[in-house]
């Protein structure tokens, strides 16, 4: 039974080395693995002995139950919990005593935080908490690969999202975090999505509003618009530069309020907006895929999903950005069973593993193999994400940078009722973004 | 005769402004309540804001607290484990405090001023100050995570909280005390047989105040139970989960029919023991 496992394991290392270490191989798994012949080919195979073997003394060397907490989010429990069974099933004369924890990916760094030695020995995080978790000793650094080599088989910015100070210390799970526009199709055509302008006009005209969510993270994708040459940028100690109170700021600002004040952007959440969607009263709305399906539920046949849109301000043309977000594994150094938990955070991760995370629960993969498959493709909300991330920013921004930010949202947005100084509002929302 | 007309009137007036003024000030306190009543019972999962009593009605939000238990939503499990910490808690509490009161109350010995202020001095400081420190020492005995260490943790300080039934204790007559001893009975005895009969009104106070502790704690025991398993949880903390961001579309009344839920036992508890509790709150007070 052993010998067959192992043998089952080698198959899957084989293909799964060859599938990400020749990123030029067009061939499927089968012929990529025919083709070892050839001279990296032998190299890899060598490569992929080694690491076979390090999981074979890994087994040989564990004697005791393997105990590992995992945290995955509210979602995911019941599709982690495949996962880790599938898991236990690969290595059958190990024993596992796993427990799987409810931490959603966005709270991870302040539940690692309060006590790292308590936290979970596998976990999902969201990847803007990542310095932080390095600084509190909350993350190994990815040293060894077991089944595959994670740099090469995710996609360049989500292993940039998972480095620091040039080491990869996560494993890209998911590459799906990020905003664009759910619209309802009825209402918009594809070519009105294209430019706020229009879409406004479009708007007045049918008696609908589109919706603007409060808040920083959202807020970024007007004022840090390709072309204005803004930027909110984290610095080494901590605090962010930022320099949006510019002219081109106030040109932005001002064109913000002028859309509020014309009754078309109505600030907007996640159920307010899918219950208007519902009674037909919005037309478009800023989301994310987390959103996908209560969307596409209220606009039924009408569900639609494109980037954000090009707006102007002050006589110029921009075009709207967004932070990306992706998830990622993390190993607790304090594990009691590291090897094991980078194990199973590796598996967590694979190329498999992704698209049965797509199948189950429509998050869009990181790994450039799953995400190339033609079933995420086909997906509404994963292909307007996937087309967002050429005009996107990852989001490395201090502590400092969401109070200021969110208060300037929530006045921008509302359309400044009380008619305050637009200069004096960037001046001040800068100030306290670049506190130190 | 006139005169005395006017008054009547105006008296009846005021009366009915007065009446007025608190059936308005009882309406709106009564309405996020009624709104919490109303949305337990909406077939809408999520939080509707465009109106405030739901289009469908159902009872499924409770049927599914209890009987459609899945990964994080064990609200059956939740209560049954804030029911144990509750009672043991209570159970505890409930013995030290009548203890340290009646020790404070009817014994005199060396140090007993010095302890009382000592005490006094002690509940000045905020509980949660020492939250972090006991959070370590809990874990460092490897009592995180488990039951027994949160009944330890919120019945080991409740003796200082023996002011108000000490008070009681006060008012029972020195020479009831004082007969029982001549006739042979030792402080067990006197604490057991004469004092407990006469402080049922103080003991039910104890008793509901030291189980309303724990059975609505959130911060402490969101501070124990940090290894994320659904099935470790109390209520409070299960309900704080059920709202995260992205489950409360699908959560907001079932949560609401678990804000109900836990009502029940705090009511049962007032209802059965209200008699005694206004007693025992105002007696308490009289002395102190």
């Amino acid at each position: 039974m052993r010998k067959k496992a192992l043998a089952l394991l080698m198959t899957c290392v084989l293909s799964m080395t060859a599938l990400v270490g020749c990123g030029g191989n067009a061939g499927g798994s089968n012929e990529t693995n025919a083709s070892v012949s050839s001279g990296s080919g032998e190299i890899q195979k060598l490569d992929e002995k080694a690491a076979a073997g390090a999981i074979d003394n890994l087994v040989a060397n564990t004697k005791d139950t393997v105990q590992l907490t995992i945290w995955a989010s509210e979602m995911d429990q019941e599709f982690t919990q495949t996962l880790l069974d599938q898991f236990k099933a690969k290595y059958p004369s190990v024993k596992f005593d796993f427990q799987l924890g409810i931490q959603s990916e966005a709270g991870a760094k302040d539940a690692v935080m309060a006590d790292p030695t308590a936290a979970a020995d596998v976990y999902a995080f969201a990847d803007d908490q990542l310095i932080e978790l390095i600084n509190v000793k909350g993350l190994t650094e990815v040293s060894t690969a077991y089944t595959y080599d994670v740099a090469s088989a995710n996609s360049a910015s989500s292993i940039a999202a998972a480095t620091y100070n040039g080491k990869v210390y996560a494993y890209p799970m998911t590459g799906d975090n990020g905003y664009f526009m759910y619209y309802n199709s009825s209402i918009f055509s594809a070519e009105d999505m294209v430019s706020l302008d229009k879409m406004a006009e479009v708007a007045k005209q049918k008696g609908v509003t589109i919706g603007y969510q409060k808040g920083g993270w959202y807020l970024h994708g007007f004022f840090d618009a390709e072309g204005t040459g803004h930027y909110a940028e984290l610095q080494s100690d901590g605090s962010t530069s930022c320099n949006w109170n510019d002219q081109v700021g106030v040109d932005i600002a001002n064109a913000i309020i002028q859309y509020a004040k014309d009754g078309v952007l109505v600030m907007a959440d996640d159920s307010t907006a899918a219950e208007a969607f519902k009674a037909g009263t919005m037309g478009a709305v800023v989301s994310g895929t987390w959103a996908a399906q209560s969307y596409a539920d209220a606009l039924g046949s009408n569900y639609a999903a494109c980037i954000m849109p090009k707006f102007t301000a002050g006589g110029k043309e921009y075009q709207m950005t967004a932070y990306l977000g992706f998830k990622l594994i993390g190993v607790n150094p304090n594990s009691a069973y590291l090897p094991w938990a980078m194990l199973l955070a590796e598996y967590l991760t694979c190329e498999e593993s992704q698209v049965a995370r797509f199948q189950a629960r429509q998050l869009g993969p990181s790994n450039v193999k799953a995400a190339s498959s033609s079933a995420v493709l086909s997906d509404v909300a994963i292909a307007a994400i996937s087309a967002q991330g050429a005009h996107g920013t990852l989001q490395r921004v201090g502590g400092n940078y969401w109070a200021s930010s969110e208060s300037l949202s929530d006045i921008l947005i509302s359309g400044n009722p009380d008619g305050q100084d637009v200069k004096k509002l960037l001046d001040d929302a800068v100030d306290g973004i670049t506190a130190k | 005769m006139m005169k005395k007309m006017g008054m009547s009137k105006k008296r009846k007036i005021g009366g009915a402004f007065k009446m007025v003024l608190l059936l308005l000030l009882a309406c709106l306190w009564l309405v996020p309540i009624l709104w919490l009543l109303v949305t337990a019972f909406s077939a809408y999962p999520g939080m509707s804001r465009t109106r405030f009593f739901p289009e469908h009605w159902t009872l499924a939000n409770f049927s599914r607290l209890f009987f459609h238990p899945d990964s994080i939503l064990q609200y059956g499990r939740w209560f049954f484990n804030t029911l144990i910490i509750a009672l043991f808690t209570c159970i505890i509490s409930s013995i030290f405090v009548l203890m340290v009161s009646y020790a404070l109350s009817c014994m005199r010995f060396p140090g007993r001023q010095g302890i009382i202020r000592f005490s006094m001095i002690l509940g000045m400081f905020p509980g949660a100050l020492s939250m972090i420190a006991i959070y370590f020492i809990m874990k460092s005995i490897g009592l995180t995570n488990s039951h027994v260490g949160m009944v330890i943790v919120y019945s080991a300080g409740s003796g200082l909280g023996y002011l108000i039934v000490k008070g009681f204790m006060d008012t029972v007559p020195t020479s009831l005390r004082e007969a029982a001893k001549i006739e042979g009975a030792n402080e067990l005895m006197i604490f057991i047989k004469v004092m407990m009969p006469l402080c049922k009104p103080i003991i039910v106070y104890s008793v509901i105040s030291t189980f309303l502790g724990p059975w609505s704690d959130f911060m402490f025991a969101r501070l124990m139970l940090n290894s994320g398993l659904s099935k470790d949880w109390t209520v409070a903390i299960g309900l704080y989960n059920m709202l995260d961001k992205s489950l409360i579309g699908q959560n907001f009344s079932a949560f609401c029919a678990g804000g109900l839920v836990i009502s029940i036992p705090i009511a049962v508890l007032f209802v059965i023991m209200q008699k005694y509790y206004v007693e025992g709150v105002t007696s308490g007070s009289t002395k102190g």
